[in-house]
C-alpha cells in the first residue's frame, strides 16, 4: 500500500511540475533562448538591443492582442494586417496632404492620427455584423475583409509608400524617456542640447517610449480581459456559445465589439508605426501579420477552439519569436531560418498543449 | 393560383440560389464587352484561361481540403517551393549536359515527387498528432519558405532551358487563315504580315487534365465519397469503418501535389522560380472555392463549381486590366465577392448538392 501511494504522491508531484513547466513552456523557451544567444551572438545582452527587441515589438504586440481577443471568441481575424496597413496609409496620407496645404505640423498629425483611428474600427464593424447577424464563418468573413482593406490602400497609396512625412513624427516615435550623458547630465523625452557628433556616441537611451505604449495598451487589455465583464464574456462566448447565450449574454453585440476592439487595435499598431518608421507602409501579402499573430497567440497557449488564453501568453508568444528573429540576425544565421523556426515552433506548441490537458 | 406563383417564385429564388455564379459570370463579361475594348475577343477567352491556370491547380487542391473541413494555408508556398525545386534541377540537369527535354521531364517528375513531402507531414501533422489544419498548415508554409528561399540565396532562378517557356507559352494548335496552314504544337514560319492564330494553350489543355482526373475521383470512387463523408461528419465516417487517418493524409498530399502542378505551370509559363510566387494566389483559390459553393466546415463542394468560381475571378482581373484600372479594385471585388457567396448560401435555401 505505502508502495502504492508513495508512486501515487510522485505521479502528482511530477504531474503538477510538468504542467507548470507545460503550461508556462513559452516562458521557459523564451528565458533558455536568449541564454543561448547572450552566448552565441555577441552584442545581443546588452540593453540597447533588449529596447531594440522590444521596440521592434510595437506592432506585432499590439496585433497579438486583438488576435488574443478574437480567437478567445473561437473566432479568427485574419484582416488586422491589412487593416494596420490601411490606417498607417491613410494617416500618412492625410498627414502629407495636410502638411503640404500649408496646415500646421502639429493640427495634421492630429487629424491624420484621428482618421487613421476612426477608418479603422468600420473593418471590425462589419466583420463583427457579417459574423454575428449573418452567420458567415470568421474565416471567410475576415478573409474577404482582408482582400477588401487590400484594395482600398493600394487605391489610397497607388502601390507605394507615404513618403515625405514631417520628421517630428519619428521623433515622437522613436524617442526616449530617459537620455543619460556622463557628462552633460539627464534628460527628460528629448536629448541635450548642443552636443558634438562625437559626444552623442556616448549618449545612454533608456526606455524607447514605444515600449511605455505598449505596455500600458496590453495592461489594460489584460485588466479588461481578466477583471471585467466585457472579458467575462469573452471568454463564455469561446467556452461554449449556447450557454452564454442561455446565461443572457447579448452574444452578438458583444461579437462586433470584440471584432470592431481587434480592428481598432490594428488601426493604433498602423498609425503607431507610421511614428516608427515615418512613412505611411502598406502591408504585403509576404509579410502575414496576421497569421504571425496568430501563431505568437497559439505560442502564448491559445486554443484555435476557442475559450483560452491570455494577453500575458501572447505577449510572451510575440517575444519568443522577436527575440528568435533577432537573435538569429545577431549569430549571423541566415535569416531563411526563422521561418522554417516559426513553423517548427507553432507544432511543438500545438502538441504540448495537447499532451498536457489543463490542471488550472 | 396565389399559391402557385409563390411557388414559381421559390422555385426561381432556388435556382438563382444555385445558379448566381454563372449569372454573375455572364453580368460580369458583359458589363466587360461593352467598358473594355477588345474583351470579346478569342484571345482574351484563352489569356483568361492561360493566367487563371495556377489559381484552378491551387483551389482544386484547397477544394479537397475545405471538403474535409479543413484548411491549408501552405498551398501557396508549396507552389513557390516546387517552381524553386523545379527550376534549379532543370538548371542543375542542364549544367550536366542532358538534352532539354530529358532535363524539363526528370525535374518535374523529381518536383512532384518532393512536392508530395510537404502534403505528407501536414495530413500527419492532422491526423495523427490532432493538430488544428489551420496551425499545421501554417507552419508548414513558414518551413516550405524557408527551404525556398535557402535554395534561392535570394536570387531568382535563371537560365533555364529555353524549351520550357516553349512548352509553357506554346499552344496546342496554330493556323493561319490566309495560307489555310494547320500545325500542332509547333509554331509556323509565318511570313511578314501573315496573321497566325493560336488556339488552346498546352498549360491549360494539361491543368484540366490533372483538375478532371479530381472531378472524377471525387464523384465516382470510394476514395471521393470517402473524402465527403469525413467533412460530413467525421464521427459517422469512423463509424462507418472508413480508414480516417490513411485518407485525410491522402487528401493533405494531393492538395500539396497540385499545389506543385500549380508551381510547374509556372516555371513553364514565366521560366523563373520564385519562393512568394504563389503568396497572393491563396486567397484567390479560397475566394474560388468558397464562391463555387463549398461550405468552410465541410462536406459539400463539386470541382466543376470551383472551376467556376476561378473564372469568376480570372474574368475579373483580366477584365480589370483591359479596362486600364489598376488590380486594386480586384481585391476589393474579390473580397466582396466572398462574403456576398457565403450570405447567399445563407439566405438562399436549396443551396447545398
Amino acid at each position: 500500500m505505502p508502495n502504492v501511494q508513495s508512486v501515487g504522491r510522485r505521479n502528482i508531484f511530477s504531474t503538477v511540475v510538468g504542467q507548470i513547466v507545460a503550461h508556462n513552456w513559452a516562458f521557459f523557451f523564451l528565458i533558455l533562448m536568449v541564454g543561448i544567444f547572450s552566448i552565441v551572438g555577441s552584442g545581443f545582452l546588452s540593453i540597447t538591443n533588449f529596447q531594440n527587441i522590444l521596440h521592434l515589438a510595437t506592432g506585432p504586440l499590439l496585433l497579438a492582442a486583438a488576435e488574443t481577443f478574437v480567437v478567445i471568441t473561437g473566432g479568427i481575424d485574419l484582416s488586422i494586417g491589412f487593416i494596420m496597413g490601411m490606417s498607417s496609409v491613410l494617416c500618412g496620407k492625410l498627414i502629407q496632404l495636410l502638411t503640404s496645404s500649408g496646415a500646421s505640423i502639429s493640427t495634421s498629425i492630429l487629424v491624420g492620427c484621428m482618421a487613421g483611428l476612426l477608418i479603422s474600427l468600420i473593418p471590425g464593424m462589419i466583420n463583427g455584423l457579417l459574423i454575428s447577424r449573418f452567420n458567415v464563418p470568421p474565416f471567410i468573413a475576415t478573409l474577404g475583409m482582408l482582400g477588401i482593406c487590400n484594395g482600398i490602400t493600394l487605391k489610397i497609396c497607388k502601390g507605394f509608400s507615404i513618403s515625405n512625412l514631417p520628421d517630428s513624427l519619428t521623433s515622437i516615435g522613436n524617442s526616449y524617456v530617459l537620455y543619460v550623458h556622463p557628462e552633460k547630465g539627464v534628460t527628460f523625452f528629448h536629448k541635450p542640447d548642443y552636443l558634438a557628433d562625437t559626444q552623442i556616441r556616448e549618449l545612454i537611451r533608456l526606455i524607447p517610449v514605444s515600449i511605455i505604449f505598449s505596455i500600458g495598451v496590453l495592461l489594460f487589455l489584460w485588466y479588461v480581459l481578466k477583471y471585467r465583464k466585457f472579458g467575462r464574456h469573452t471568454y463564455a462566448i469561446g467556452g461554449s456559445m449556447d450557454a452564454s447565450i442561455r446565461a443572457g449574454i447579448n452574444v452578438k453585440r458583444h461579437l462586433v465589439l470584440v471584432y470592431t476592439l481587434s480592428s481598432f487595435l490594428a488601426g493604433l499598431a498602423g498609425v503607431f508605426n507610421v511614428f516608427q518608421t515615418g512613412i505611411g507602409n502598406y502591408s504585403t501579402f509576404s509579410a502575414m501579420y496576421e497569421l504571425f499573430a496568430v501563431a505568437a497567440v497559439v505560442i502564448g497557449g491559445a486554443s484555435l477552439s476557442g475559450g483560452k488564453g491570455r494577453i500575458i501568453g501572447t505577449a510572451i508568444g510575440v517575444l519568443v519569436l522577436k527575440v528568435l528573429e533577432n537573435g538569429l540576425a545577431i549569430s549571423g544565421v541566415l535569416p531563411f531560418y526563422r521561418y522554417i523556426a516559426v513553423g517548427v515552433l507553432l507544432i511543438i506548441a500545438v502538441i504540448i498543449d495537447q499532451l498536457f490537458p489543463d490542471l488550472f | 393560383m396565389n399559391t402557385l406563383s409563390h411557388k414559381n417564385g421559390k422555385i426561381a429564388l432556388s435556382i438563382l440560389g444555385k445558379q448566381w455564379v454563372f449569372l454573375f459570370l455572364i453580368l460580369e463579361a458583359l458589363y466587360f464587352i461593352l467598358r473594355a475594348t477588345g474583351f470579346f475577343s478569342i484571345e482574351t477567352l484563352q489569356m483568361i484561361f492561360f493566367y487563371g491556370t495556377e489559381v484552378f491547380l491551387l483551389a482544386t487542391a484547397e477544394l479537397l481540403v475545405i471538403i474535409t473541413g479543413g484548411i491549408d494555408l501552405s498551398v501557396g508556398y508549396v507552389m513557390g517551393f516546387a517552381t524553386v525545386v523545379s527550376s534549379k534541377l532543370m538548371v542543375l540537369f542542364g549544367q550536366l549536359g542532358l538534352s532539354p527535354l530529358v532535363c524539363i521531364l526528370v525535374a518535374i517528375a523529381l518536383t512532384l515527387l518532393v512536392g508530395i513531402i510537404p502534403g505528407w507531414v501536414n495530413g500527419c501533422l492532422v491526423a495523427r498528432l490532432h493538430v488544428p489544419p489551420f496551425i499545421a498548415t501554417f507552419s508548414m508554409l513558414g518551413v516550405t519558405h524557408g527551404i525556398s528561399e535557402l535554395l534561392l540565396q535570394g536570387i531568382p532562378a535563371k537560365n533555364l532551358p529555353q524549351l520550357a517557356g516553349d512548352i509553357g507559352n506554346g499552344y496546342f494548335l496554330y493556323y493561319i487563315p490566309e495560307g489555310r496552314v494547320l500545325s500542332f504544337f509547333v509554331r509556323p514560319l509565318v511570313r511578314r504580315g501573315q496573321h497566325v492564330v493560336a488556339l488552346i494553350p498546352n498549360i491549360v489543355v494539361l491543368s484540366f487534365i490533372f483538375v478532371g482526373i479530381i472531378a472524377f475521383i471525387l464523384k465516382r470512387t470510394k476514395f471521393g465519397q470517402h473524402v465527403y463523408a469525413m467533412g460530413g461528419n467525421i464521427d459517422a465516417a469512423i463509424r462507418a469503418g472508413i480508414n480516417v487517418k490513411k485518407d485525410i493524409i491522402r487528401v493533405y498530399i494531393l492538395s500539396s501535389f497540385f499545389a506543385s502542378l500549380a508551381g510547374i505551370s509556372y516555371v513553364l509559363k514565366y521560366i523563373t522560380g520564385k519562393a512568394d510566387a504563389g503568396a497572393t494566389l491563396l486567397l484567390d483559390a479560397i475566394a474560388a472555392v468558397v464562391i463555387g459553393g463549398a461550405s468552410m466546415f465541410g462536406g459539400s463542394g463539386t470541382v466543376w463549381r470551383t472551376i467556376l468560381g476561378c473564372i469568376l475571378i480570372a474574368t475579373l482581373e483580366t477584365g480589370l486590366r483591359m479596362m486600364g484600372t489598376p488590380t486594386f479594385d480586384k481585391y476589393i471585388l474579390v473580397g466582396v465577392i466572398l462574403i456576398f457567396a457565403v450570405i447567399i448560401e445563407r439566405f438562399f435555401p436549396g443551396r447545398n448538392p
